[in-house]
């Protein structure tokens, strides 16, 4: 079996909550949540908090408890994507299509809908939302979840029940993942399990991908083998584009640069986190590091401030060049 | 695939080259010639416009007779030692048994008449007396006095304008190939206004065409004029060598394009025109200081900011760029619409791919394809095969699959492409993942 389902399913999905006595690390939550199942007087929530604690997990959980387990077949739950549903149209249209009819033959009278990452909603869009919670609240409850609660409006908030998810602890993301590698009969020596966390963020999702990854070449799971796998899903892209700046490659580390943006689709806000990261390795001086992680504060805001991304980044690369040069001269 | 027309009409065999029989005839010569053993020069210069089939002809060749054309642009090498690295090494592995054939293409070798590259030249001469593979090289203007000694030891071969007769039968063939249906006098204005350029009235010809069923007069509108192009180009040169702000302002004045349109030429040429880091990064902090005034025309539409976005981009690179750049650099169309052409497919199958994933996993495609993409596409590239149900489970075609074994799987993927004519720039190899 489980030689199998090392390439079978994605242990994101394999090891997702399936009741909410699975979730873990989040107590305080579950514990409100189990109480809302024993009365069923479910409200609308928010679920807030950073990405990969178990948000969307949770809201599945919740609803198989209540429901039973074919709670999506049988139409009692559905979910939509809101930085998918561009638009208030479709989410409204949607809505309406699910929350209209009533399923027959539960002794619940409302179903469930899931709006995740909500907070990828503009204004307007939650204000038309927030409309349609009042519509059909009779028929329909709904679930937020969101990075930001304040990015949503407050007259969202105020209609909703909110949960604030925490950020997964050190102990909870390498207890989780020591758990999958026995049930998975893998070795994992604690330098790998460190190096997983460290760069999960805290995001279970990206330390569950990493342990899979990592079993696809060895059942025998070191430092050298996380590392080689991050060479290839993360920081190996930004990392090579920084090093062809600093090597005086300007033109291919904007080519490298702009299939990020326009093949990978990668949002320039996320190029810029993932060059923050690398920044404080970079081979150059103290003092020019610091010019330049002020420069790239200035470029992140400039991106939000309606800037080009390529052409901001681009700005960003050719300073990082210049610095590198004169290292090299110095030398 | 969506794959640029002049590469994709490009002749297979010579007898498919248009037009300038009498030049083509020479060249067919002077390489029988080489057969026989004994060429009366070992190289030839193929001379003449832009676009009317010089290097085409050498590449046709080359496929059609079994030859491997090893081909070197002028801008990848500046001086003798290079040049001996990368042409003298070929010339000397002439096979006498057949079994790979070799012609070596010198492009643009007017480009390296520049003081740089003065050793190149005198290198190229060398090489051109001791090789014994025949060398051609090509050029838009050969009569630089640079290329005097080189001129001595080669066939020039003149090629000229194609005759626009010529140029429509050509277009003709494509629309057919392509299922367009037009009309004679549609092609006739398209031929028209390429000059005799038949790469040119191509590009143009896909650039209105490209997914249609047919084509009318009115598509060739979004055309600007051709010459158009060649005023930018100009236009560059004033901007980058401008000795004044004011004089770099004016040089966009005549031009009739948006100042935005003229910023993503200035973008794209910046690196290769300006080519000390410290200047590049000045020239780019101006091109992102007008980029911010752009924003903030559109979002308040605050039309009166675009008199300080104007001399702070045109003005901006012509006082960062101080050092003149090593030998020759032309001016080239901006890299992000080749880009856009060329990455297209892969954009959509990515895309297809984030959606299976998002629409099983639970996310956004955005996420699904940030997040979870390359490590699927790593299980998937590196598990065993006999095991791997992955592809299955998101249901991923095998095109998809193979693209995430191309992406993911390792650094094979790129021997190929360098065997297939184009010897790629020898120095700027992409370095080993990290």
């Amino acid at each position: 079996m489980s030689l199998e389902t090392i390439t079978t399913l994605p242990w994101v999905e394999k090891y997702r909550p399936k009741t909410l006595n699975d979730v873990v690390n989040q107590e305080e939550v579950i514990t409100s949540l189990m109480n809302i199942l024993k009365t069923k007087a479910v409200p609308h929530m928010l679920f807030a908090g950073p990405p990969g604690v178990g948000k969307t997990a949770t809201a599945h959980a919740f609803a198989r408890d209540l429901y039973g387990p074919n709670y999506m077949e049988d139409g009692w739950f559905v979910e939509i994507n809101a930085s998918d549903e561009r638009g208030i149209q479709t989410i409204r249209d949607k809505v309406k299509m699910f929350a209209r009819q009533i399923p027959m033959g539960g002794e619940i009278s409302f179903k469930i809908l899931l709006l995740d990452e909500s907070d990828q909603l503009t204004d307007d869009a939650q204000h038309a939302f927030r409309r349609v919670m009042e519509q059909y609240s009779s028929t329909c409850r709904f679930i937020l979840a969101a990075n930001y609660s304040n990015r949503i409006i407050e007259p969202i908030q105020s209609r909703c029940a909110v949960f604030r998810f925490r950020p997964l602890l050190k102990k909870d993301i390498i207890g989780r993942i020591k758990w999958i590698a026995e049930q998975e009969k893998l070795e994992v020596d604690d330098a790998a399990l460190e190096t997983i966390y460290e760069f999960s963020e805290g995001d279970m999702r990206r330390a569950i991908n990493t342990l899979q990854a990592a079993a696809s070449i060895s059942r025998k799971i070191d430092e050298k083998i996380v590392y080689y796998i991050l060479g290839y899903v993360s920081r190996g892209e930004i990392r090579k584009i920084l090093e062809l700046a600093m090597s005086g490659n300007f033109t291919q580390a904007r080519d490298e640069l702009r299939k990020l943006i326009y093949v990978q689709g990668l949002a320039g806000s996320d190029i810029v986190s993932a060059i923050y990261r690398e920044l404080f390795y970079l081979d150059i001086g103290e003092e020019d590091k610091l010019e330049l992680i002020d420069l790239l504060g200035e470029v992140d805001y400039r991106i939000v401030e309606g800037g080009t991304e390529e052409v901001q980044l681009m700005a960003f690369l050719a300073r990082l060049a210049a610095k590198s040069k004169k290292i090299s001269v110095g030398r | 695939m969506p794959q640029l027309w002049t590469e994709k009409y490009r002749p297979k065999k010579v007898a498919e080259v248009v037009g300038n029989k009498d030049s083509v005839k020479a060249f067919l010569e002077w390489m029988k010639s080489w057969e026989m053993g004994k060429p009366a020069k070992k190289a030839a210069l193929l001379y003449g416009p832009a676009g009317v089939g010089k290097t085409s002809l050498v590449l046709a060749y080359g496929r059609e007779y079994g030859y491997d054309v090893v081909e070197v642009n002028a801008s990848d090498w500046r001086n003798e030692e290079k040049m001996k690295a990368v042409v003298g090494e070929s010339s000397q592995y002439a096979s006498l048994d057949g079994y790979s054939k070799k012609i070596i293409l010198v492009d643009e070798v007017d480009g390296i008449a520049g003081r740089e590259d003065a050793g190149g030249i005198s290198a190229l001469r060398r090489i051109i007396n001791e090789t014994r593979v025949p060398i051609v090289m090509v050029a838009n203007n050969p009569w630089d006095q640079k290329l005097a000694p080189i001129r001595e030891q080669s066939l020039m071969v003149e090629f000229k304008r194609l005759s626009k007769t010529a140029i429509i039968k050509r277009l003709k063939e494509i629309c057919e190939r392509e299922g367009i249906k037009v009309s004679d006098d549609v092609l006739s204005r398209l031929a028209e206004r390429s000059e005799g350029d038949l790469r040119s009235a191509i590009m143009d010809l896909q650039a209105v065409a490209a997914g249609k069923n047919t084509l009318t007069e009115k598509d060739l509108e979004v055309l600007g004029e051709r010459n158009r192009v060649k005023q930018v180009f100009e236009a560059l040169r004033y901007i980058f060598y401008a000795k004044s702000i004011r004089g770099a302002r004016a040089a966009i004045e005549g031009l009739e394009l948006e100042p935005q349109t003229i910023y993503t030429w200035i973008l794209d040429n910046a690196p290769t025109q300006i080519t000390e880091p410290d200047e590049l990064a000045q020239a780019f902090d101006l091109l992102a200081r007008a980029d911010i005034y752009f924003a903030r025309i559109e979002k308040l539409q605050m039309w009166r900011l675009m008199k300080y976005a104007i001399p702070v981009m045109t003005g901006g690179v012509a006082v960062a760029r101080r050092t003149p750049p090593k030998g020759f650099q032309k001016f080239t169309f901006p890299h992000k619409i080749r880009l856009f052409q060329q990455y297209k497919n892969e954009r959509e199958i990515r895309q297809s791919i984030a959606w299976k994933i998002a629409s099983r996993l639970h996310l956004s495609s955005y996420k699904a394809g940030k997040e979870m993409l390359p490590y699927i596409g790593f299980i998937i590239s590196h598990a065993d095969k006999s095991k791997l149900r992955i592809a299955e489970y998101f249901e991923f075609t095998d095109e998809e699959v193979e693209y995430l074994k191309k992406i993911y799987g390792g650094v094979e993927e790129k021997k190929e492409e360098v065997k297939e004519v184009k010897a790629k720039k020898p120095v700027k190899r992409s370095r080993g993942k990290s």
